[in-house]
């Protein structure tokens, strides 16, 4: 793991849209992992998708018309 | 006063039970048991309490713990629910540590959900505190050691972190997978029953 390294997570509501995200993001190749959900960030679901900063918009592009996002935030690592 | 328990034959957590009940009437108890557990229990205990110890193994196997009570030992704040049968939890198991992930899909019930969860397992497991010495993948276990598995980054970090990863090798082959593991040492069964059988701990997500 690089150090600073920026990362953004794609939060959602439920298990399931994170399992319909994996699949779409999947299917377009674009690079991502699926992770717990950081500690600081409060949600019932405890799962999160993370991504790298370049892949914002295809992400956002991806999952915007099928999937619900709660939200997209920046996750730094030291 | 002083009193002596003979607590020999008697299992955890009744000698840590015995020596307190004896410590609340006795200013010095001397507690004889005849196995390490039993023996590092009380002694951790009456340590706890703030108490003085003196331990002597004798030869026929019994454990000789003499127990003075110091002014500030406090006996009833201490609860002796955690002396178990089990070793004592101060006791480092004797043995590695190891992960065993047996299938693609942690719990059952539902495979999508489990892979969610054993993907996030996996990814936690670098943090973890306790981190394991070993991981073991079997069976779709193995499919985490290839590329696309969305986890063979963090395996490649705990691999670097000393974590050895060993992947059973004719499950690699069953799923058509050589050639295509990225992480880990390919293994046998010689291996992974070596290695569980001579694990201190095991952990199956």
């Amino acid at each position: 793991m690089k150090k600073d390294q920026i990362y953004c997570v794609a939060i959602f509501d439920s298990v399931s849209h994170v399992i319909k995200a994996e699949k779409i993001l999947k299917k377009a190749s674009i690079p991502h992992k699926i992770i717990p959900v950081p500690k600081n960030i409060s949600t019932d679901c405890g799962v999160c998708v993370r991504f790298l900063p370049e892949h914002r918009d295809a992400v956002t592009d991806a999952l915007m018309s099928s999937v619900s996002v709660s939200e997209i935030r920046e996750l730094f690592y030291e | 006063m002083s009193e002596t328990i003979n607590a020999r034959g008697i299992a955890c957590p009744q000698p840590v039970l015995l020596t307190k009940k004896a410590l609340e009437a006795n200013d010095e108890v001397t507690v004889l048991v005849d196995n390490k557990t039993a023996f590092e229990n009380v002694k951790r205990f009456a340590t706890s309490m703030g108490c003085a110890v003196e331990t002597n193994e004798e030869p026929d196997g019994i454990f000789r713990i003499k127990i003075t009570k110091n002014p500030g030992s406090q006996v009833n704040t201490v609860s002796s629910t955690e002396y178990t049968c089990a070793e004592n939890k101060n006791a480092t198991a004797q043995g590695p540590t190891v992960f065993v992930i047996a299938s693609n899909a942690m719990g059952s019930g539902n495979d999508e959900l489990g892979a969610i969860l054993m993907k996030s397992f996996i990814h936690t497991t670098i943090d973890l505190e306790h981190r394991p010495d070993i991981i073991i993948l079997y069976n779709t276990g193995v499919r985490f050691a290839t590329a696309d598995s969305g986890v063979v980054d963090d395996l490649k970090v705990l691999e670097e972190k000393g974590v050895k990863i060993l992947v059973c090798g004719t499950c690699v082959n069953f799923f058509e997978l050589g050639g295509k593991i990225s992480v880990g040492n390919l293994s046998n069964m010689y291996e992974i029953a070596g290695t569980l059988s001579t694990a201190g701990r095991i952990v199956k997500p």
